[in-house]
């Protein structure tokens, strides 16, 4: 038995059917990257797990809690988010919030934590992250990079059991890239517990624990970076990897 | 003797008589400007919202609003809310009486709907402008709606608002002029009463245009300041002054209780 257990996740948006059936395991500590073709389910697996889409059936075991994601009384729905925190593509930080308080404001108005206590939460995680000398710059002073790396220490100071990285680099130049793949890294190496969507290669094959292959909504591979990598034996993740250019298929060579 | 056609020092001199019903003026503006706020508030997220029913009667009730002259409304609100209560005392045998209302009352009723169907299209437009993803970012932190309108939404709308809300504040305090044909003394009433005693119209109205056209400017004023107050600036803010020393010594004794946590 996981520590975490997703089982039986089912979503769909009219005729298409997003996840069908899913389910999935996650160890303590293990950063989780799914991969798959674009409109696979993967934004979607993650935000069905926060809430953000109601699916249609879908059960969420974290430790001995154990939560039907298809709940729809305020509360219930509250508690499930507070087990895990998003980290989104387009960071999402208040506009009127400078980075301490984008930081601070869920701890103090979720969780209920003195103003004092949240401030040392939100300062740890903000130098985790390499953010703890802007503590009065608004997202409008900061870029993409930077945004992000708040937003990660934003969602670290909740302590989600389970954190959502939803491609957290995808809307950021080149050059800024790295810096938030370091923050993410060291996040990792702190022990939290990751589900990470990404088109960043390399940083899976180096960072995950674990590598999950999702396509039309079901899980198709899954395993350690190098089984995924290395050794795929799945034809569809391996045309997959071949069409991002991460797979000398032997063919190819003929 | 001397035919004075435009007495210009009467323009001056009979401000001071006027300005006593300024209270009135005052206190038509600040209710019907809270009445406006707050109902245009509930109309705009019972649009946002799209609540059944509700929205169908709040778009008839700003269609209506909208669509009619705010002197027809005072008149409608003035010889309508007793009929109201005649109603009332008709048909539940109470005693309300009809003259012991203010006529104020009527004024504010009148000028706080109308205000509100104006404020609502205003105010709808300042929520949707905040972009949905710090909704949802807001949401995913496990924050209440409650907690998301008045923390989130309602800041950020309010400073998008403030130079439409401020233009409809304008509007009212000139509107509020209409309020002396319900038989409230505000500061155009004022003036013609003076103007009825010694038959200077003409400075009568000059004096109100001076005022009206001062509080005007004041209130232009009043509203850039706020705008100011409530943009970022372009510039990040320097880290200095108290609270940066305080919270620089605070991240010294995380970072000292961290490395011991880590040394153990």
């Amino acid at each position: 038995m996981s520590y975490i257990e997703i089982r039986g996740l089912s979503k769909r948006f009219g005729d298409t059917q997003v996840l069908d059936n899913l389910s999935l395991d996650i160890e303590k500590g293990d950063v989780v990257a799914v991969i798959g073709p674009s409109g696979t389910g993967k934004s979607t697996l993650l935000r069905s797990l926060n809430l953000l889409e109601t699916p249609e059936s879908g059960f969420l075991k974290i430790g001995e809690k154990e939560y039907n994601l298809t709940c729809r009384s305020g509360s219930d729905r509250r508690k499930i988010r507070l087990e895990t925190e998003m980290v989104f593509q387009q960071f999402n930080l208040l506009k009127n919030r400078n980075t301490l308080e984008n930081v601070t404001e869920g701890l103090i108005t979720v969780k209920g934590l003195s103003k004092a206590e949240a401030e040392r939460r939100a300062l740890l995680e903000l130098d985790r992250v390499g953010m703890s000398d802007r503590l009065f710059h608004y997202p409008r002073h900061l870029s993409g990079g930077q945004q992000q790396r708040v937003a990660i220490a934003r969602a670290l100071a909740m302590d989600p059991e389970l954190l959502l990285l939803d491609e957290p680099t995808s809307a950021l130049d080149p050059e800024l890239v790295g810096e938030v793949l370091t923050a993410i890294k060291k996040v990792a190496a702190a022990g939290n517990t990751i589900l990470l969507v990404t088109h960043e290669m390399n940083f899976v094959r180096n960072a995950a624990t674990k590598v999950v292959f999702l396509e039309h909504g079901k899980v198709e591979a899954q395993g350690t970076p190098k089984e995924i990598f290395e050794n795929a034996d799945n034809p569809r993740l391996k045309q997959f990897l071949y069409k991002i250019n991460f797979l000398d298929l032997v063919d190819y060579y003929i | 003797m001397d035919v004075v056609l435009f007495d210009w020092k009467l323009v001056f001199t009979q401000i001071p008589e006027i300005l006593k019903a300024f209270p009135t003026t005052i206190e038509l503006t600040i209710i019907a400007t809270l009445i406006g706020y707050v109902l245009g508030l509930a109309l705009a997220l019972v649009k946002i919202h799209r609540v059944p029913v509700l929205r169908h009667i709040g778009a008839f009730y700003i269609s209506f609003l909208r669509g009619t002259p705010i002197l027809v409304q005072l008149y409608i609100t003035y010889y309508g809310i007793p009929l109201i209560l005649k109603y009332i005392n008709l048909t539940h045998g109470t005693n309300y009486n009809i003259n012991s209302i203010p006529a104020v009352f009527f004024a504010i009723v009148a000028l706080g709907l109308n205000q509100s169907a104006f404020d609502s299209e205003v105010i709808r437009a300042a929520i949707e402008s905040v972009d949905k993803g710090q909704l949802e970012a807001a949401r995913a932190l496990g924050m209440t709606g409650g907690q998301i309108l008045r923390r989130v939404i309602l800041p950020q709308s309010v400073v998008v608002a403030i130079p439409s809300l401020g233009n409809s504040l304008i509007q009212l305090i000139k509107g509020t002029s209409l309020a002396f044909t319900v038989a409230v003394v505000d500061l155009t009433a004022a003036g013609r009463i003076l103007a009825g005693r010694n038959f200077r119209y003409f400075e009568a109205y000059c004096s109100l245009a001076i005022i009206y056209w001062i509080l005007t400017i004041v209130l232009e004023q009043v509203f850039k300041r706020l705008e100011r107050h409530f943009r970022i600036d372009e510039q990040a803010p320097a880290f200095e002054g108290k609270e940066a020393q305080r919270l620089t010594a605070v991240l010294e004794s995380v970072r000292a209780e961290k490395a011991e946590v880590s040394a153990t």
